[in-house]
């Protein structure tokens, strides 16, 4: 009996022991296996967006909108921010693109798009009609479209009101020419208080750019997109750039976003510029940093007829998608109204959801739409397929003229640098 | 209750009266159980703990060298980083990189180059890639505010005339343009440029790479393994430490290693209490398996060897008894086993020596009896025997010669039955009492009856119960003939060591119930006969012992047989008949 109860204890021991030493390193064993096993029932879409912050946010939440009314189904958002291009460019690469993205650069990308006339010509729901006409001209390439717009903005002259009362200025009206604008940013300027009349962005986008040269009569490249020379290097282009130098170089503008330098943005939300050029984009942040602003259709140049430049963002899906039925469910839901109204930090691309929401009327709105008629010009990059690689040149021209070199020049050298490009 | 019988046993073990079986076996049960169970238990520990104790190293050495891989490898990125950036400065084609704000257009378009050769280099890890130069402007992502990078603790403590790399260390990001600071934890590199004659002379490569990975891996290390980390460079400069208070000990376990980028060494002390707290762990489980087997092997041997000295305080108990008389003690028989045996021996013991007692007792009892009748009937036999000598004197002198011969035979009788200085007499003198005995039935009765004697001579010296043949005779002439008429055989012999003697007669015999009665004891009665045969067989199994004595065969109208049979038995050569 004596012998069993010692074998007995004898095997507890032993089993706690064991036991404990176990427990030791048994911690590590249940990572893996996870993750599985759902992804039979759900499907995934991917969605790539540039934006970041509350424009990110929004997506976000319509993504989440999307993935209830389509039970099953996730929607992944991939935010690429600054490496859009070259994430979107691998993704097309390893032929494992998402599956709907964000897209303005047609020309380069869209071999590897998704044509949609067949979707948006057989589906009655996305009524197409409703959208504003031109904003299906970015997404075309020949007569194949390749994106859905998904949103759009103008550009308009956002001024300070409070700084145009303190200085005795009438507010400007639409109408107004690029000598009047120069006077008031003269007379808006006060060195002394660090204040200025209108701020230059340091380093330009030449797209931006594009209407005031349309507004001069001219254009980067010729409209069949086949010559700069003359174009590029135009006096009509080379005086609407050159203006913007003098106002730098005089004093009634300041340079802004460069090296060292605060961004055009943050000056006028701090009161120290009159005026500033832009997007829809700020208007939110400007109302939320209390500046009672107003807006202003741009200037004319004498005699001349005002253009405007749309900035075009589309949805597109990718040509290796492998669901883009479902794909072009969420690019539909998308450019829905209540999606639409979700949004924004864009202008809406429906007319209903404009005269709803009575956007037009709207003083602060309606020089966008107003806008929005003038911009009928193509800009360079759907004309010419090598356009950014011209960009660099006309880029660096641009900027040198900001730091005071002279318009002419610069434009000959950068259309003398381009030219083998075009060949 | 319980208290009571622990307070008693702690005083029987402190009186020391306890050194018994029960100690003893206690002692002994517990020490071939504890020694096998102590000594598995510390095998087991010190296996058990020496295999974690190696395990748990040899984890946290593979952490240690993990974290060394993963911030060798984000120093060597940096590194690589400033080197294809250094190099391209280096390059004579590259002289239109100015160190002041480009203005012209040409070199506008040598800086886009290079910032796209910037933005190229930049990874997801990347958080800042500039080349400060020192009239202010840089190269570079335009968010850095120049004025603001001694903000990085180790930013201005950098020697001016530096060669090589300088590791910056850990840092939070906050030399934005903007007023928002990202707080973003970065390892941070500084690489002076020196490139005499060179624009870029004097001017540093800042490389900035997100640390947040890093730092979480480091603290995800810290929590395992509860170590204190510390990283410091070749100088002695501490670039990490853990949050944690730590005091450095000798007896500290520590995980080193060096990195090959940068000559950091990564430290991680540990503790030795942390150490072998897993293995105290298994230490602290041993012991209470151990204590609670303790106490498990010292109850069961307690209540074992309890039951077991129990049996044999019972054994002990009842040989008391025994001993102080009551012999009626019997012990129950519990198993089969060794005990069980003793106890049945035991019981058979008692028995034995109960029946022996009783016999004892009881033949005492008869021999008293039977001296105490012997005492009633003694009359004084001189009275009676100088009367009976006076009358036969009278009868000679009267010529009553008939008379006297009956006196004379009656004299010779009653000497015999009234001499009761020896119970054993030899078988001659009690043949010649029987002759006398049947010479006064001759004159009673007249030669009437037939009496053979066979005996021989040699057998007649042989001891033999005084007075045990008359009254046999007596029977036969009282119960069996009628007026003694009859014949008697009587027949002694011997075989082997025993003498048996045969009494014949030819008379009424008796009935077999009769017969039955014969041999029982009922002292009460007072009927005549039976009496003579029972006290004969008594005597000869008093003097001899249960296995002699009479038996009698007998029919009905035929006669009757008895046999006697005893030892022989020579006077002279046992006490017996003198002493008596």
């Amino acid at each position: 009996m004596k012998k069993r109860i010692s074998l007995i204890v004898l095997a507890t021991t032993v089993m706690v022991s064991v036991l404990s030493a176990c427990g030791g390193s048994g911690g590590n064993a249940e990572t893996s296996g996870q993750g599985e096993g759902g992804s039979k029932q759900t499907k995934t879409l991917r969605f790539a967006t540039w934006d970041t912050g509350d424009a990110l946010k929004i997506e976000q939440d319509i993504a989440k909108k999307f993935e209830a009314a389509h039970p099953g189904t996730k929607v992944q958002v991939e935010a690429y921010a600054d490496g859009f291009d070259q994430k979107l460019a691998a993704g097309f690469g390893a032929a494992n693109p998402p599956d709907v993205m964000y897209m303005w650069d047609f020309p380069t990308y869209h071999q590897s798009l998704e044509p949609l006339d067949g979707y948006a010509d057989k589906d009655p729901d996305l009524n197409i009609d409703d959208f504003y006409k031109g904003l299906f001209n970015y997404g075309k390439i020949g007569d194949t479209l390749y994106g859905i717009p998904a949103g759009f903005t103008t550009r308009v002259v956002y001024y300070n009101k409070k700084l145009f009362d303190e200085a005795g200025v009438p507010y400007p009206k639409d109408g107004w020419t690029w000598a009047e604008f120069q006077d008031i940013a003269q007379k808006l300027t006060d060195k002394s208080k660090k204040q200025y009349g209108f701020g230059v962005r340091a380093e330009n986008d030449t797209y931006d750019l594009q209407g005031f040269v349309w507004s001069n009569g001219s254009s980067f490249i010729s409209p069949d997109g086949k010559a700069i020379d003359g174009y590029m290097n135009s006096k009509e282009t080379a005086e609407a750039i050159q203006m913007f130098g003098d106002m730098v170089k005089n004093g009634s503008a300041v340079l802004t976003g460069g090296k060292g330098q605060q961004s055009g943005d943050d000056i006028f939300k701090a009161g120290k510029i009159a005026m500033w050029e832009s997007g829809i984009w700020p208007l939110e942040s400007f109302k939320q940093a209390g500046v009672d602003v107003g807006t202003v259709e741009m200037p004319a140049f004498p005699g001349k007829p005002v253009k405007g430049v749309l900035a075009e963002s589309a949805l597109s899906i990718a040509k290796d998608s492998k669901q883009k039925d479902l794909a072009w469910e969420f690019v539909k839901f998308y450019v829905s109204n209540d999606s639409i109204k979700m949004r924004v930090a864009d202008l809406p691309v429906r007319q209903s959801v404009v005269t709803e929401l009575k956007k037009d009327q709207d003083p602060l709105y309606k020089p966008f739409y107003a806008m929005l008629e003038r911009s009928s010009d193509t800009p360079a990059f759907l004309l010419n397929p090598k356009w950014n690689e011209v960009n660099r040149q006309l880029s660096a021209a641009v900027e040198a003229v900001m730091h005071g070199a002279s318009a002419q020049e610069v434009l000959n050298q950068a259309v003398k640098d381009s030219e083998r490009y075009l060949k | 209750m319980k208290g009571q019988r622990l307070r008693q046993l702690y005083r029987r073990l402190v009186s020391g009266s306890y050194r018994s079986i029960r100690t003893k076996l206690l002692v002994c049960f517990l020490i071939v159980a504890l020694i096998p169970l102590l000594s598995l238990g510390a095998v087991s520990y010190y296996q058990s703990a020496k295999m974690i104790n190696s395990q748990f190293g040899k984890y946290g050495e593979n952490a240690v060298a993990q974290l060394e891989q993963q911030t060798n490898s984000s120093l060597g990125r940096m590194k690589q980083t400033s080197e294809t950036i250094y190099s391209y400065l280096l390059d004579p084609a590259r002289t239109g990189l100015g160190n002041r704000v480009p203005v012209t257009y040409s070199e506008i378009i040598e800086k886009n180059d290079f910032e796209a050769l910037l933005k190229s280099l930049r990874t997801d890890r990347t958080a800042g890639i500039y080349i400060i130069t020192p009239s202010g402007y840089y190269y570079g992502e335009s968010n850095l505010d120049v004025a603001k990078l001694d903000n990085i603790p180790a930013w201005k403590s950098r020697p001016a005339s530096y060669q090589g790399t300088y590791w910056l260390g850990f840092y939070e990001q906050n030399h934005a343009m903007r007023g928002d600071d990202s707080h973003l934890p970065v390892l941070g590199l500084a690489v002076p440029i020196h490139h005499p004659n060179g624009a870029q002379d004097g001017s540093t490569i800042l490389i900035e790479e997100n640390a947040g990975e890093l730092l979480h891996m480091f603290r995800l290390f810290e929590e395992d393994t509860k170590a204190h980390l510390t990283i410091k460079s070749p100088d002695g400069r501490l670039i990490y430490e853990s949050a944690s208070k730590f005091a450095p000990k000798k007896n500290d376990v520590i995980w080193e290693r060096t990195l090959a980028v940068n000559q950091w060494t990564i430290e991680a002390r540990l503790p030795a209490k942390a150490f072998y707290k897993s293995s105290g762990v298994i230490r602290s489980n041993t012991v209470v398996v151990a204590v609670i087997s303790c106490v498990l092997a010292f109850g069961l041997a307690y209540v074992f060897s309890s039951r077991f000295t129990a049996r044999i305080r019972t054994l002990k108990d009842s040989m008391q008894k025994v001993s102080f008389g009551k012999l009626d003690t019997r012990l129950p028989v519990e198993g089969r086993d060794e005990l069980g045996s003793l106890d049945m021996s035991f019981n058979r013991m008692v028995s034995g020596v109960q029946t022996l007692i009783e016999e004892v007792e009881q033949s005492e009892r008869l021999k008293k009896e039977a001296e105490l009748r012997a005492f009633h009937y003694q009359i004084n036999p001189h009275l009676l025997f100088n009367t009976l000598n006076s009358i036969q004197w009278k009868a000679r002198l009267e010529g009553a010669e008939e008379i006297r011969h009956m006196l004379y035979h009656l004299t010779m009788v009653l000497e015999g039955n009234l001499d009761i200085s020896q119970e054993l007499i030899t078988l001659g003198r009690e043949l010649r009492m029987i002759d006398h005995f049947l010479k006064i039935q001759e004159i009673r009765y007249g030669e009437v009856f037939r009496y053979d004697l066979h005996c021989g001579e040699s057998l007649k010296r042989y001891l033999i119960p005084r007075m045990t043949l008359q009254p046999l005779f007596e029977n036969i002439f009282f119960h069996g003939f009628t007026d003694g008429v009859g014949s008697i055989e009587l027949d002694v012999r011997e075989d082997n060591d025993d003498l048996v003697l045969t009494l014949k007669d030819d008379g009424a015999g008796i009935a077999a119930e009769k017969l039955e009665q014969l041999f029982k004891p009922k002292p009460e009665s007072r009927g005549r006969g039976g009496l003579g045969v029972q006290n004969a067989d008594q005597k000869f199994k008093l003097h001899f012992g249960p296995p002699y004595g009479l038996t009698v065969h007998s029919t009905k109208g035929e006669g009757t047989t008895i046999l006697i049979r005893w030892p022989k038995k020579e006077e002279g050569s046992d006490g017996d008949g003198k002493k008596n």
